[in-house]
């Protein structure tokens, strides 16, 4: 278990979604639906604290990885997080995704938030600041509309997101006093 | 939506986004120190841009920070630009067989 404490959040989005809390809950973590608004990725997560969390490609490659830290459905869902399936982004320290689900009238507020144990620079954590509202958004639809978001698919990592990723790899400041 | 367009009405509370943008997770403190508003007004702003659900906030601790949520003007941005980004996206699809097709003459 990793020490949560150490994780500062970083990026926190909020999303209002018409729908029940179950079924938010049951949109994160099915593969049915993610794969509709999480760039096609599979959500394969083992349904318990300590348990195996995974965002699969369609060919069943491995994209991320993560432990789960926190399963209370349908309140709070929280993992840590490292993507593996992309150069050298492996080697950057995880970091920890929650989602907390509260009512909020007849809807249901949606918090994101990605937290990270080290002074992630700007250029990384765009990364996440860009994927993060068209996921969101996307699950939004899905679940009030049954159709989902066209998927932009000529958006891959930025040339600054990869230097940025290349050189923290480098130089490691996560290692330094 | 209103409420985010009323939110983003003000330079003050643009100014606030952009603080956000460059700095996240500030506290009220931070906030009102680089800023030439009373804490009052600082305050004021962030209720509306909390309410449109511009700002979000995470307690740690007995302190209070505020987060740029872009969400909502992702979602206007889906609403008009997306709809034309994917009318141009057909267009030139369109185009391509039109012309991939017309090789034959």
């Amino acid at each position: 278990m990793i020490d949560t404490a150490k994780f500062k959040p970083k990026t926190v989005y909020v999303i209002y979604i018409a729908a029940t809390a179950q079924k938010v809950w049951q949109a994160l973590m099915d593969p049915a639906f993610s794969k509709h608004y999480f760039f096609g990725f599979a959500v394969d997560v083992e349904p318990k604290r300590g348990g195996c969390f995974r965002l699969l490609w369609p060919d069943g490659r491995v994209h991320v990885t993560g432990e789960v830290m926190d399963w209370s459905p349908p309140r709070r869902f929280s993992c840590s997080w490292r993507v593996e399936g992309m150069k050298d982004f492996g080697e950057l320290p995880q970091c920890l995704v929650t989602y907390d689900i509260e009512p909020s009238g007849d809807a249901v507020k949606l918090t994101m938030t990605e937290s990270h144990s080290w002074d992630i620079p700007r250029d990384i954590l765009k990364g996440g600041e860009s994927g993060w509202p068209k996921i969101l958004s996307g699950l939004k639809s899905l679940l009030e509309t049954g159709k989902p978001l066209a998927v932009d698919t000529k958006a891959g990592p930025s040339p600054e997101f990869m230097a940025a990723v290349k050189k923290a790899v480098a130089e490691k400041p996560w290692l330094k006093p | 939506m209103d409420a985010v367009f009323k939110a983003l009405a003000d330079a003050s509370r643009r100014e606030l986004l952009d603080r956000l943008r460059a700095d996240n997770g500030q506290t009220l403190n931070e906030l009102c120190a680089c800023l030439d508003m009373t804490r009052q007004a600082v305050s004021k702003h962030l209720a509306i841009l909390e309410d449109a659900n511009l700002v979000a906030t995470v307690r740690r601790g007995r302190q209070k920070l505020h987060y740029l949520n872009p969400v909502p003007i992702h979602e206007i941005g889906e609403r008009w630009i997306g709809k034309f980004e994917r009318g141009r996206l057909k267009a030139l699809s369109d185009l391509k067989k039109a012309l991939e097709e017309g090789t034959g003459e």
